[in-house]
């Protein structure tokens, strides 16, 4: 099976070591992604807050090379899945008009729905090799994948639990808590640091306060925001991993292919301690 | 505004609220000031107009008050607000409008430093058709005035001290990395021209 793999510009950036593990994860369920080629940037945050045509034009270009390659489209990071199921959805409304060819008839993934549907969750079961029992994670979603859910069609928007599953799958005791959506604070640390890092730390004091090992995240802002915090404070208090560093560490033939060096908050000494990890 | 002031709804005040309806395609009149999406908002403690209060000043018309407001900068898109609300008012939505309508009009932003980030990050954007973040923070911070804040308030060492960790870690690289279809987004910005 093959998916037209939109990376983005964090999963080749700052979140690299995301980009590899969605890859590696994926090829290890037997799903081969194959890279949008000269793929463009979504706009992001910035083009939604200063050119409202170019926040729906810019994603076509890459919907629109994903049509011609044939194939359904993944998006793992939650700001390029969002920003290219708006596009797609304002464009087949007719609000827009896309300059490249566009038909709508791709289908747009985020990465944990895909791998949380029924097939996937039953291949993940059968090749564990390393069950992550013993680790206590909460799952964090964030905004943009789940939100709006009009757009994202997240029917559970308010608990959402794709990643829940998945992590399950793999083993490990997932706690439930009550923060799975609530933002981290994404780019306003640009502008105003100290209410980027109130929320972050919001998140982080709350994760520990249900009990949790680790925190679990499939957004590479997430990712950087929560460990970043922590870096910038002094204060360690949980590694925060992606949901497909786990895939690998319990399917994977070997842990060794994993490297934890990208996080800032390292996360050997607790995986170690659970002995699913031996450097 | 005095509490209990009397605001005249204007010609002007009129139109606005036409515009922006218009524009966003969201009944505003449906909104009947629950505040639920000022109860779920993430960052409703440091703006100065509330939610809930954005959409009212809207039906008003205060135009010049919202665009000149921290609000419209310090919304972080999460959407909580517009999930929340009881009668589907896009409230996210017409937040971001208003920031869209503001960075062309001749009010100075509120979070002057959000606004330049943005654009900035167009103008990494339509150069390599991707953005590399060393190359994005070094345009930001040699935008007017950004350096020389940051290292009086103490901010720079300690992001150039993260900067440096990211480096050493494989996530930042110098060398940005580009697309081929750079040329064709900037041709397109140019025909939208701002829109």
């Amino acid at each position: 099976m093959e998916l037209a793999y939109y990376p983005g510009c964090s999963l080749e950036g700052t979140a690299n070591d995301y980009g590899r593990s969605v890859v590696e994860a994926f090829g290890l369920l037997g799903i081969k992604l194959r890279e949008i080629p000269d793929w463009t940037c979504c706009g992001s945050t910035a083009a939604h807050s200063l050119s409202e045509a170019m926040t729906i034009l810019l994603p076509s270009k890459n919907i629109s090379i994903a049509e011609e390659m044939g194939l359904d489209l993944l998006a793992p990071c939650p700001m390029c899945y969002n920003r290219l199921v708006y596009s797609l959805d304002r464009i087949k409304r007719g609000l827009e008009d896309s300059p490249w060819p566009l038909t709508g008839q791709v289908s747009i993934y985020d990465p944990t729905r895909f791998l949380s549907q029924q097939e996937f969750l039953r291949r993940i079961r059968e090749g564990v090799k390393r069950p992550l029992k013993d680790l206590r994670v909460v799952c964090y979603y964030g905004c943009q994948m789940v939100r709006p859910p009009k757009l994202t069609g997240f029917k559970e928007f308010q608990n959402p639990t794709t990643m829940d599953k998945i992590l399950e799958a793999l083993g490990a005791t997932v706690l439930d808590w009550s923060y799975k959506t609530i933002c981290c604070g994404a780019s306003i640390k640009m502008g105003r640091k100290e209410i980027g890092l109130s929320l972050s730390f919001k998140l982080l004091m709350k994760a520990v306060e249900f009990g949790a090992d680790a925190i679990v995240v499939s957004c590479p802002l997430c990712q950087f925001n929560l460990d970043s915090a922590q870096f910038e404070t002094g204060k360690n208090l949980l590694p925060v991993f992606y949901f497909t560093e786990l895939m690998i560490l319990a399917l994977a033939d070997s842990a060794v292919s994993i490297n934890f060096k990208s996080h800032l908050v390292d996360p050997s000494p607790l995986l170690i301690e659970k002995r699913l990890y031996n450097l | 505004m005095e509490a209990g002031q009397l605001l005249e709804i204007t010609e002007q005040g009129n139109r606005f609220l036409s515009q922006i309806e218009g524009e966003t395609g969201i009944n505003l009149g449906a909104c009947y000031q629950c505040e639920r999406c000022t109860n779920s908002c993430p960052v409703a403690e440091f703006m100065d107009i509330k939610p809930h209060q954005v959409i009212r000043f809207v039906q008003l018309g205060q135009r010049s008050r919202l665009l000149g407001s921290r609000t419209i900068w310090v919304c972080l898109s999460c959407e909580m607000c517009s999930a929340h609300c009881p009668n589907e008012v896009g409230v996210a939505e017409v937040i971001i409008h208003l920031r869209n309508l503001a960075a062309r009009s001749p009010y100075p932003a509120h979070e002057k430093e959000l606004e330049i980030f943005y654009r900035k990050f167009m103008g990494e954007l339509t150069r390599f058709g991707r953005i590399n973040e060393i190359w994005l923070m070094t345009s930001m911070n040699m935008s007017p005035g950004i350096l020389i804040k940051k290292v009086k308030d103490g901010s720079f060492l300690p992001e150039l001290k993260l900067g440096l960790e990211l480096v050493k870690r494989g996530r930042l690289h110098f060398w940005p990395k580009k697309s081929k279809a750079a040329k064709e987004l900037r041709r397109l910005q140019e025909k939208l021209k701002g829109r």
